[in-house]
């Protein structure tokens, strides 16, 4: 039976390549996906590794709740002098005292070296730190020197050697680049510098205290015996960790700070899955009904069921491995290809493409357990048939019934609307994230698998103009379609997906767009607002645009991350305490007030933002207990407010907040400016332009550019999902060819009496077109409504965050429609191609 | 019966079809001139291998020969290309096959009116009534061809052959898949369209009691005319087909009366 077995897979070639196609694409899909995110995680992962690779840090004790990220954590407090007493000890090969912050980098064509979401990050170099590897020239030895990372050396176009210009601790100096060193990982993009450490310590450390120091053993020190030795020299406040147990603590972190997009890539993978199961479970009831009387003739000259069934599943097998193989090859293919897009079109997804083993591992035991599972069930059926109805001439095989994975799907979309529901009539404190995620992924699954039954009537609708306008085409094709909804509904199932995912986010990026110029037209008002590429504006450029005689007034907004507690000694862990002009929301910004006064700011009170407020209960006259560099400072609640233009939860005035932090260690996000009597807007930001041209970062915004430029960060973070959609539109093209050209297959006799009839080689070929046209706009329908619905949901959710307004952007989506009709139109072309070019007498007469 | 106008509504000349070559090649048509008379139900028998379905199908422009020309209502049809032979199936010519003869996704009327949609031509709506009450199916016509017995579908079938007034239609044993109480409506019903409405048919049939329905019964063997009836019974055709074996000889009584351009040798 066996050789029966091989022989078969030889004897139709091209419809076992079909099926090898299916497993591949199905299996390209998911491996894509795990890719995809495996790509995303390791690149973090390398990058926490290479940026703490000592055996065991010395740092301030992390307060309870606070974040450990890298540059927002508790302010310096780790005394310089104590990397001296542990250089000292026995065990101990390094000690570094690690400081530091951000850098402007002038490139070669005179603009600063930044990526879209890659930090600017400057550090001492010590030269026994073992963490980077001068590669070539020298480290930074005195002032005015620096060197740059490898990958940061070529996106700057800079050699070693050259004279540049960097904006260091808010001045511009000039550099001269006298090395380039190596991290031991991709940095992602991130723009690294090192500077001598006089300078280093100097502008991060000046009052001799770092954030921490890495500890590197000598030989034969374990990572615990170096924390056992060093823990007697550590004072009270700080503690010593293991290197390993910071790597840990960093990775949590930015797990939690990228969970949203793991999560979603995961639920993605999942879904991946399903389709891909979906795609071959297709492939094999399509060619297993077609061999019915293959196996008839098997069974009648004596083979028992279970060796046909055992045959069948060892096809299945076969082809199973073997297009699993293909398809991890194709995936991570197709992954490389959509990051080369990507990156051409200046949107870069970092990182290797790991060919890891859990992605092999999965994607090997799913397209081959799938195969051999989706086999089984019409193999069963194959085998049980008699002998003698599987010979007649039309073998009916009954269709399963889709009523139980209709109840199924409704049972599970009813389930995921009810919890997007409990999140959109929640009132109460905060939103239900966990509800609205789980009832968001429950509808997609639930309605991909209510399809078949929905296939019917939406397809019933979506080919009423085909009939109509294309007699007899439109009428066949939808016949054709709704023949078996099962088939078409699982053939839809990529791109219902893609076009779930693209329909959500197009209305929540454009309802965003919308409540961001909403909020910056109601509430922001300035002539110019000026913005850093690197998140901070040199202090420098704030001064030279504060005297330039064009100017009337400027009001920065400046922020530090601080520990703030309320008088009662509940922790509110560490939050952005802005400090503004005392004025600033006489004219500038317009703020709700809830309570209290804003005008109290000046008497260096503190305003609380409306939602923190109740959430941690502060009201007006509570007293918050805020940790400075300098000391805690207590700060009695003057006001409590609400605005949308300012982010931080805490507002003090400028003098205030001066008086926690010292200004060069405040991050300055925005600066309004506002003209002078008489001086016109575009003459003001001509000047202005001029003036912060020399710090290279600055970008000068008028209002309007302004909002456009919050709705293009709004799209990069976006850049991720369209990769996904690319994914999966791939995938649905060919999931639609093969479909279409197994299905053409399994009609060629009824190919052949339409053509004896008379039904011409266009007509043909249309109305196989028209089927994939159909097939695709179901898909792209049903996948937009899903996506819109639960992305409408949303502005109800999150409006206090921001998302005031929803906007459904049509054209968008009728542009989506029409791309979907452009896939069926190439899907079609090489299925209705052979299905034309069949000779009417081998079609009628075939067996 | 129809008028008979002394030409021929189809016929063939000198038609030679070989399959496979070298060795293993086989004559399926040796040389074969027939003529199929206008306004009758002509019968093609023959046993299994004599040729008879290649006859019927280079006579439709199904298949092509390899030497002959085929003219069909006037027009040849041997050389046509694809596209004319498209138009000739769709405007001249109506089809029963033996099985499959229905597209499973439409309903009996939109298979019988498949064609004129094909064709894009009108519905004559009182032609339509007359065929579809002639085969007795004017309350099965919204079914699907799974919801109808085989006797049905093949009724349906010829409906549909006959909605678009063709030239001829060919039958490829068009009762070999029904039990004799089916057979028999059906062929009833391509006799009467003969008879009826002047229809003229081409079957291709090894039951004797089919062929028994046509006006003639024309015989192969062996890729060659090598006789024919007119007027049969059930039991002339058996005595016929029984003459035609080897081991009956030729002169076995009554013997056929041999074909006006070709007897047997």
């Amino acid at each position: 039976m066996l050789r029966v077995a091989l022989r078969g897979i030889r004897a139709h070639v091209v419809r076992f390549l079909l099926s090898l196609l299916a497993v591949a694409l199905g299996v390209a899909f998911v491996a894509g996906t795990f890719s995809l995110r495996t790509m995303m995680s390791s690149t973090f992962d390398g990058i926490v590794d290479a940026g703490a690779p000592g055996d065991a840090y010395v740092r301030a004790e992390p307060a309870e709740g606070s974040s450990v990220v890298e540059g927002t954590g508790a302010a310096p407090a780790v005394p310089m002098e104590l990397a001296d007493d542990i250089a000292a000890l026995d065990g101990v090969a390094h000690a570094i005292p690690e400081a530091q912050g951000s850098i402007v980098l002038v490139g070669a064509d005179g603009t600063a070296v930044q990526s879209t979401q890659a930090p600017s990050l400057v550090f001492s170099y010590l030269p026994d730190d073992p963490s980077l590897d001068v590669v070539e020239g020298r480290g930074p030895e005195r002032a005015g020197e620096i060197a740059l990372e490898t990958a940061t050396l070529e996106s700057s176009g800079l050699a070693v050697g050259d004279t540049t210009q960097v904006v260091l601790g808010g001045q511009v100096g000039d550099a001269e680049v006298v090395g380039r060193f190596d991290m031991g990982a991709p940095m992602a993009g991130a723009t690294l510098v090192v500077v001598d450490p006089g300078t280093g310590y100097a502008l991060f450390a000046p009052d001799g205290k770092v954030a921490d120091i890495a500890v590197y053993a000598a030989d034969g020190t374990t990572p615990d015996d170096l924390v056992a030795a060093i823990a007697p020299l550590v004072p009270g406040d700080l503690q010593v960790v293991t290197g390993q147990e910071l790597r840990d603590e960093n990775k949590a972190a930015i797990d939690q700070m990228l969970g949203f997009v793991t999560t979603f890539l995961l639920v993605f993978a999942a879904i991946a899955l399903f389709v891909g199961a979906f795609i071959i479970s297709n492939t094999f009831a399509m060619s297993v009904r077609q061999r019915m009387r293959e196996f008839a003739l098997l069974r009648a000259v004596g083979a028992s069921p279970a060796q046909v069934f055992a045959s069948i599943l060892v096809q299945a097998a076969v082809v199973g491995l073997i297009g699993s193989a293909l398809g991890i090859a194709g995936g991570l293919g197709l992954v490389q290809g959509l990051k080369s897009v990507f990156e051409a079109m200046g949107m870069d997804l970092a990182g290797d493409i790991p060919v890891d083993g859990a992605t092999i591992g999965v994607s090997l035991v799913v397209g081959t357990v799938v195969s051999v599972l989706a086999a089984a069930v019409p193999a069963r059926r194959a085998a049980l048939v008699p002998p003698v109805e599987a010979m007649r001439d039309d073998v009916a095989v009954p269709e399963r019934s889709i009523r139980v994975r209709a109840v199924l799907g409704a049972l599970v979309t009813g389930l995921g609307v009810a919890g997007v529901l409990a999140a959109v009539l929640h009132t109460g404190e905060g939103t239900l994230d966990a509800a609205l995620g789980a009832g968001a992924a429950a509808v997609l699954v639930g309605v991909l698998m209510l399809a078949p039954g929905l296939a019917r009537a939406v397809l019933g609708v979506l080919a009423w103009p085909f009939v109509r306008l294309l007699r007899p085409v439109g009428r066949l094709a939808r016949g054709n379609v709704v023949r078996n909804p099962r088939r078409t509904a699982n053939t839809a199932g990529a791109l219902m997906i893609g076009m779930a995912l693209v329909g959500g986010v197009s209305v929540i990026a454009t309802s965003a767009q919308a409540s961001v110029a909403g909020v910056v037209e109601s509430q922001l008002r300035a002539d110019l607002v000026l913005q850093s590429a690197t998140f901070d504006i040199p202090k420098g450029a704030i001064a030279d645009v504060d005297a330039l005689p064009e100017v009337g007034a400027t009001a920065a907004f400046a922020a530090a991350p601080l520990e703030v507690s309320s008088g009662g000694g509940a922790d509110a862990g560490t939050r952005y305490v802005a400090g503004v002009r005392d004025d600033l929301f006489d004219g500038t910004i317009r703020a709700e007030t809830i309570d209290g006064d804003l005008a109290s700011l000046a008497a260096g009170e503190a305003a609380v933002q409306e939602d923190p407020a109740d959430e941690q209960g502060w009201a007006v006259g509570d007293t918050l207990r805020i940790a400075g560099a300098t000391g805690p400072r207590d700060v009695t609640i003057g006001a409590v407010f609400t605005t949308n233009v300012i982010g931080a939860p805490v507002v003090v005035s400028a003098e205030t907040l001066d008086a926690l932090v010292p200004p060069e260690q405040q991050l300055v996000d925005t600066l309004a400016v506002d003209a002078a009597a008489g001086v016109g807007v575009d003459a003001l930001k001509d000047t202005v332009t001029a003036a912060v041209a020399p710090y290279v970062v600055v970008s000068v915004l008028t209002q309007d550019e302004f909002v456009s430029n919050i709705a293009d960060q709004v799209n990069q973070v976006l850049v991720i999902l369209y990769a996904l959609l690319g994914l999966s539109v791939v995938i649905a093209v060919l999931g639609i060819v093969n479909t279409l050209a197994l299905s053409v297959i399994e009609r060629t006799r009824e190919i052949g009496l339409l053509r004896a009839v008379g039904l011409g080689r266009l007509q043909l070929a249309g109305t196989v077109t028209v089927e994939s046209v159909l097939t695709a706009v179901f898909g792209t329908v049903v996948g937009l409504v899903v996506g819109v619905a639960l992305a409408s949901a949303l502005p109800s959710v999150y409006a206090d965050d921001g998302l005031s307004e929803l906007v459904i952007p049509w054209g968008n989506l009728a542009g989506m429609v029409g791309l979907a009709v452009v896939v069926g139109v190439l899907a079609a072309l090489w299925p209705a191609t052979r299905a034309a070019r069949m000779r009417v007498l081998d079609a009628v007469s075939y067996e | 019966m129809a008028t008979h106008d002394g030409t021929p509504i189809a016929s063939a000349r000198g038609l030679v079809k070989t399959y496979g070559s070298g060795d293993t090649a086989v004559r399926a048509l040796d040389g074969v001139d027939v003529d199929f008379g206008r306004g009758e139900l002509t019968a093609i028998m023959g046993p299994s291998g004599s040729g008879k379905s290649t006859l019927m199908h280079c006579m439709a422009g199904l298949d092509r020969s390899d030497a002959g020309t085929v003219v069909v209502d006037g027009l040849e049809v041997s050389g046509m290309g694809e596209r004319k032979l498209t138009r000739l199936r769709r405007d001249r010519l109506g089809f029963v096959f033996q099985a499959f003869n229905l597209v499973p996704t439409l309903t009996a009327l939109e298979n019988i009116t498949l064609p004129l949609d094909i064709a894009r031509r009108p519905v004559d709506r009182a032609h339509l009534d007359a065929v579809v009450q002639a085969v007795g199916l004017a309350d099965r016509l919204g079914h699907k061809p799974t919801e109808l017995s085989g006797g049905q579908q093949q009724r349906v079938a010829c409906a549909r052959a006959l909605v678009s007034r063709p030239a001829v239609v060919f039958a490829d044993e068009p009762t070999g898949n029904l039990d004799s109480t089916s057979s028999g409506e059906v062929l009833g019903f391509l006799r009467r369209s003969v008879d009826d409405l002047g229809q003229s048919v081409v079957m291709v049939t090894h039951d004797p009691t089919a062929a028994s329905y046509a006006h003639r019964v024309l015989f192969l063997a062996d890729g060659r005319l090598v006789g024919e009836l007119t007027d049969p019974t059930p039991d002339s055709v058996l005595a016929a087909l029984a003459a035609l074996r080897p081991s009956a000889g030729t002169h076995a009584a009554p013997a056929p009366v041999p074909a006006a351009s070709r007897g047997p040798r």
